[in-house]
């Protein structure tokens, strides 16, 4: 009985802190929220205001004179930013598992694998330092003058200016670099597990290994893939240092193609940190905890309809074979 | 006392121990008293078998075929024809190869990390085995059936369609809607699916869905059928459905099955051939092998006294 107690006080810690965080920020941010209405999201202005005159009192919220917080750009530059970097994932994470699964012999496999999974183990500050001192260079000098010539001429948005090599792409790239681990690994297992009653099936009917791969293999896998995929998205959204440092940071700016400057939700807390302590109302903090809020929340919707997706599509399944 | 025929062929392998004992009086003739095999000692020759391992105009010519799994030798010089249109069955106890043997003959075993096939099979005169051959090409005009029944998690329609779609048989939908409609007729399971073509096969009876891979592999019209042990996972009625159905596909094409039913094989089989520990011990017409067999083996196992 006593057990059962620990057992259920150690499992209710976890969702407990859920629970707590998002609370915690709803209350701490309140005043900002109060203040800033539901335009936070939709205008693309975050100004401090002056920090040299004398607070003014604003629907009953200190405020300095001026000061107007919205994060459209920052939402914009998050969501633009994740796309990319799945957009250039999925397929190379794919196809790395594809490769995985099925040209590499079993005992190199296990080395090759432990390699993929070892860039997952590689702190994101390194990722940003190493994008920062190689990609950044390369793409701005080599990739983006000449995307710019090619799909910039059918694409408006990857037209140049090609600009400094900090921006949206490069963050999309480093970003894509760092979930093609998750989603090559987790397919990959999921590919080695599939029966092999099917892939002899096909093979026996005259598929070629490749044919046998993706047309019974991988579709038998595709909810790992989407699955996967949510989980390299939730990590994506997220990521704050290298995006931070190869985003080129921008504020207040709307990316008007896909070279220039961004600023995602968690890079922009970290970097506005510090100027908004500065902010002797307190109000600045507040809305980078509303900024972190609004975070958690599309977070916690991607991972929830990742689940819903599984379990219907399940269902589905399910009821169909019947 | 009939003097057994002998393969022709003898395997490089062949000891002189083997043929000693070959010659020294093979106990062709069963004593009625009780024999467990206990040994691979079967008084044969490397590569040599009682009955008749031959027919005229073959599909498949085997010479002194083994298969190993890296060291082990799984099948051991085996030299057999297989008929045109021809219903072989291959019997014997767990473990004797003739699954493996059966795997071979369309280069299933390729797909095995340390197997290894020696000796050679032709396909219509031609080596199944040559390096230049097109193994997906090969696998396309040799159907086969497995243990379970294995549909792709798809349609009923998109199961039989799918070899016909990745060797690109037909040109319209039409055609292939035929195509699928006339295997699905000739596995005897339309009258059954044809209302429900779109859905799923995995929810079909188990004979169904079997019948389902039959209708599978005969759509990529295929000159020969390998059967591996295909009703062992089905109820007596399904069973007798496949066998039916056996019965009305050799008309058009050559089957092999492996079965651990004696019965099976005494009933849908012209030819029988029984193996043992890796080697054919005999092989000729069902009939004769199950009425009157020539090798003590065979004879012990076709009366039950193991296997």
């Amino acid at each position: 009985m006593k057990f059962k107690v620990w057992l259920g006080v150690v499992a209710g810690v976890l969702p407990a802190a859920l629970v707590a965080i998002v609370l915690f920020l709803a209350v701490y941010s309140w005043p900002a929220i109060h203040f800033n209405g539901p335009g936070f999201v939709v205008r693309d202005v975050w100004n401090l205001g002056n920090l040299y005159a004398n607070p003014v009192t604003v629907h009953g919220v200190q405020i300095q004179p001026g000061a107007s917080y919205g994060i459209l750009f920052l939402i914009v530059g998050t969501l633009l930013s994740t796309l990319i970097a799945l957009l250039l994932a999925v397929p190379v994470g794919v196809g790395a598992a594809i490769f995985l699964a099925e040209a590499v012999p079993d005992h190199l496999r296990m080395w090759i694998s432990f390699f993929v999974e070892l860039l997952m183990a590689i702190p994101s500050v390194v990722f940003g330092l190493w994008g920062y001192v190689v990609v950044i260079p390369f793409l701005s000098r080599h990739l983006f003058p000449f995307l710019a010539l090619t799909i910039g001429r059918v694409i408006p948005f990857f037209a140049g200016p090609t600009g400094s090599g900090y921006g949206l792409l490069t963050a999309g790239v480093v970003l894509a670099l760092m979930i093609v681990p998750i989603i090559a690994a987790t397919l990959r297992d999921a590919l080695v597990n599939q029966p092999a009653s099917m892939r002899e099936a096909a093979l026996a009917l005259g598929a070629t290994r490749f044919e046998a791969m993706w047309r019974v293999t991988l579709p038998g896998a595709r909810k790992t893939l989407i699955g996967a995929t949510f989980l390299a998205l939730g990590r994506a959204l997220g990521e704050t240092m290298a995006v931070l440092m190869v985003s080129g940071n921008a504020l207040n700016y709307l990316p008007r193609n896909v070279y220039d400057p961004i600023s995602t939700m968690a890079a922009f807390i970290v970097s506005q940190l510090d100027s908004a302590l500065q902010d002797p109302t307190g109000l600045a903090v507040r809305s980078l905890a509303e900024i972190a809020l609004v975070l958690s929340i599309i977070s916690i919707i991607v991972n929830a309809a990742a689940r819903l997706i599984l379990v219907v599509w399940g269902n589905v399944q399910r009821s169909m074979a019947v | 006392m009939p003097e057994p025929r002998r393969a022709e062929v003898s395997g490089a392998g062949g000891s002189a121990a083997g043929q000693h004992a070959a010659e020294s009086g093979l106990d062709l003739k069963p004593s009625g008293r009780v024999h467990v095999p206990s040994s691979l000692e079967d008084g044969l020759p490397t590569g040599a078998s009682v009955g008749n391992a031959f027919v005229d105009d073959p599909v498949f010519s085997c010479r002194d075929v083994s298969v190993f799994y890296g060291d082990k030798e799984a099948v051991r010089s085996v030299t057999l024809d297989i008929g045109q249109r021809q219903v072989l069955a291959a019997i014997g106890p767990s473990g004797c190869g003739k699954s493996t043997f059966l795997r071979c003959l369309n280069r299933m075993n390729d797909t095995i990390p340390g197997a290894r096939v020696t000796g050679t099979i032709t396909l219509d005169g031609q080596d199944v085995y040559d390096r230049r051959r097109d193994v997906a090409q090969l696998r396309a005009r040799i159907g086969m059936v497995f243990q379970r029944p294995n549909p792709f998690p798809k349609s009923i329609y998109e199961n039989v369609a799918y070899g016909p779609r990745i060797h690109k048989l037909t040109r319209s939908r039409a055609d292939l809607d035929e195509l699928v409609c006339t295997s699905l007729q000739r596995a005897g399971l339309w009258s059954e699916v044809k209302d429900r073509l779109n859905t799923l096969a995995t929810g079909l009876s188990g004979g169904q869905q079997q019948r389902l891979c039959i209708a599978r592999s005969l759509a990529v019209q295929p000159e020969v059928i390998l059967m591996d042990e295909p009703c062992s996972a089905l109820d007596p009625i399904a069973t007798a459905h496949i066998e039916d159905l056996i019965d009305e596909l050799r008309a058009s094409l050559a089957i092999v099955i492996v079965t651990h039913s004696m019965q099976q094989a005494a009933r849908v089989s012209e030819r029988t051939a029984y193996f043992h520990m890796g080697r054919l011990i005999e092989i000729g017409d069902t009939d004769d092998v199950f009425t009157n067999p020539q090798h003590r083996l065979t004879e012990d196992y076709i009366t039950g006294r193991f296997g």
